[in-house]
């Protein structure tokens, strides 16, 4: 009852996130990286939410800010899957020699702190779309890795596995047949819970200074920006912080209510 | 079990050797030349030159690690390329801050967590609204909690000081007001995970047999939940506790940048936004040995608390 209510309101803000990224263009009252002299103002009837200290728009980069996130996010979490899921699998289906040398690398990476693993590899690599992706991926994937594992070695027990080994069926065949599409479900879960990991991270890399650069409409940056002016108009970095946070939300419920 | 605390340790210590190298050869090849960092990017080659042998930067990347390893494990971590300090007069008093803020989140989240999530009320409309809290607690970003405290405490309200940090020798009071609204932050995330953490072991605890025997015996509700199933489900509260502290150790990062705090966090995020690499690797070398040595300590807090578990 709880966990139903729970998915249905997550997907309900994931759909409607996702239409506000898909539309942004007719949304937007005006263009998102277009400066004008009107510096700083306070919210009014042209522009709801204000304008920053580039005078923009705030309400037409919070909408074009949707596709920043959306993007990072569910691509981080594409990446995190095909890493995760062929060494989880492995480790789980084969376990012996393989499992042996992936349990303490999994274990390894789970224990250190995420966003200080990705603002070392960032500033590394240095911040862009792609980079980003890529390294809030890497960051992710052995939480992935841990839960294919953790499931492959359960279903590898099952009697409808030696079936199929009796019946000679190849290891490759065995997992593509029997044992990922039992766990695809968890993992569909799993994928929306780090969606919304790598939401929050991307946005808090980008509130500490290192991610997605200007002019980039973006969550993270507008908060961090909008948070000198606070006292002047709050809506400049709350709004920002509160799509952030709904974003994050819908992944979470919608992830979290399957188990 | 002094054995096997010792032989822990012993196995973490390839773990940190293989980190530390792997971030040293990653941050000299990626990074670019620490000396032109370091002179400007106008520096002439000579100058640049003279700077690589003074300092050794154009010694093979190994040798150079090895020498780095041989410093840090007497303590010196070399000066920092920003400040020409050495790097543990800027780590060394960002310590405690780190440490304290940690410290009060970790345990006020962990008490909230057990406390709340026990009191029996299948009843009430409460237990909804701590679920709803703990999501919230995971989902909301600690940058948006940080900032939407200071707009109304700080900003509004005028309540507490909105950021910055003051030592216990300012005076107790004015110490803990600056640390209210960072602990509050941060704690939050943590209230969240260790409540689900928590629950998860509860619901196992509650089906019990030992359980059942409390309540034929006609114990109360609240006698059940807190002298039967909380003690049986708080270990791996415990052990989260133990990782989060391990963790923090490499600073709250988002926390305080958010409230100004001079913990090593902060510093952490200076240090990468100036390249300054001495200061990122020590930062790192001792979230990496804080988060080995914790994972060994909590596996000893469970002997304590459990006697069942023998470590052998």
């Amino acid at each position: 009852m709880m966990k139903n209510w729970r998915f249905l309101a997550g997907a309900s803000i994931v759909v409607a996130v996702m239409a506000v990224a898909a539309v942004a263009p007719i949304l937007a009252p005006y263009e998102p990286n277009k400066s004008s002299v009107f510096m700083l103002e306070t919210p009014s009837a042209t522009h709801w939410l204000g304008t920053d200290e580039l005078g923009r728009d705030i309400l037409s980069r919070l909408i074009y800010g949707a596709r920043t996130s959306l993007v990072i996010g569910i691509g981080a979490a594409g990446v995190a899957l095909l890493i995760g899921a062929p060494i989880g699998l492995a480790g789980g289906y084969f376990r012996g020699r393989i499992d042996l040398l992936i349990v303490p690398v999994i274990d390894l990476f789970v224990a250190m702190p995420a966003l200080i693993l990705a603002l070392i590899i960032t500033v590394m690599v240095g911040p862009s779309h792609k980079n980003l992706i890529l390294v809030l991926g890497f960051v992710m994937w052995p939480t992935m890795a841990r839960l294919v594992r953790g499931q492959a070695l359960v279903i590898r027990e099952a009697t409808y596995i030696e079936a199929a080994v009796a019946a000679g069926g190849t290891s490759a065949w065995i997992i593509r047949r029997h044992v990922w599409p039992n766990i695809m479900r968890l993992v569909a879960a799993q994928i929306a819970i780090a969606v919304s990991l790598a939401t929050i991270t991307a946005a808090s890399l980008s509130f500490l200074g290192l991610g997605i650069p200007p002019p980039t409409a973006d969550w993270g940056g507008m908060v961090r920006s909008g948070f000198d002016y606070l006292a002047l108009n709050p809506a400049m970095s709350l709004a920002p912080g509160a799509a952030t946070t709904i974003t994050v939300l819908g992944f979470y419920l919608g992830g979290s209510a399957v188990e | 079990m002094l054995g096997f605390i010792i032989r822990r340790l012993l196995l973490a210590v390839p773990t940190v050797f293989v980190v530390t190298a792997v971030l040293f050869f990653s941050v000299t090849t990626l990074l670019g030349s620490p000396a032109t960092m370091m002179l400007g990017e106008n520096a002439t080659p000579e100058a640049v030159a003279d700077l690589n042998a003074r300092q050794g930067f154009d010694r093979p990347v190994h040798v150079q690690y090895v020498a780095w390893l041989a410093h840090a494990l007497k303590g010196d971590f070399g000066r920092s390329f920003a400040t020409q300090q050495p790097v543990a007069s800027a780590l060394l008093p960002a310590i405690p801050v780190t440490l304290e803020l940690a410290f009060w989140s970790i345990l006020i989240a962990g008490t909230l967590a057990v406390v709340l999530s026990s009191v029996p009320t299948k009843r009430w409309a409460i237990e909804p609204a701590i679920i709803s809290l703990n999501i919230l607690g995971v989902t909301v970003p600690n940058f948006m909690l940080g900032i939407t405290l200071i707009f109304l405490f700080a900003v509004t309200l005028g309540w507490l000081p909105s950021t910055g940090w003051l030592p216990w020798s300012d005076g107790a009071v004015s110490h803990m007001k600056h640390l209210i609204m960072p602990v509050a932050t941060l704690s939050a995330y943590y209230f969240g995970a260790f409540s689900m953490v928590f629950r998860a072991e509860q619901r196992d605890v509650y089906r019990k047999l030992y359980i059942q025997v409390a309540r034929s015996k006609g114990l109360s509700e609240w006698k059940v939940a807190f002298k039967h199933a909380l003690p049986n489900a708080v270990l791996p509260v415990v052990t989260f506790m133990g990782l989060a502290m391990g963790q923090l150790t490499g600073g709250a990062v988002v926390t305080e940048t958010v409230f100004s705090m001079p913990g090593v966090g902060r510093l952490f995020v200076a240090s990468i936004a100036a390249h300054d690499f001495p200061v990122m690797l020590a930062i790192a070398m001792m979230v990496v040995v804080a988060v080995v040595v914790m994972n060994v300590l909590v596996d000893f807090i469970y002997t304590l608390i459990n006697p069942q578990i023998r470590l052998e």
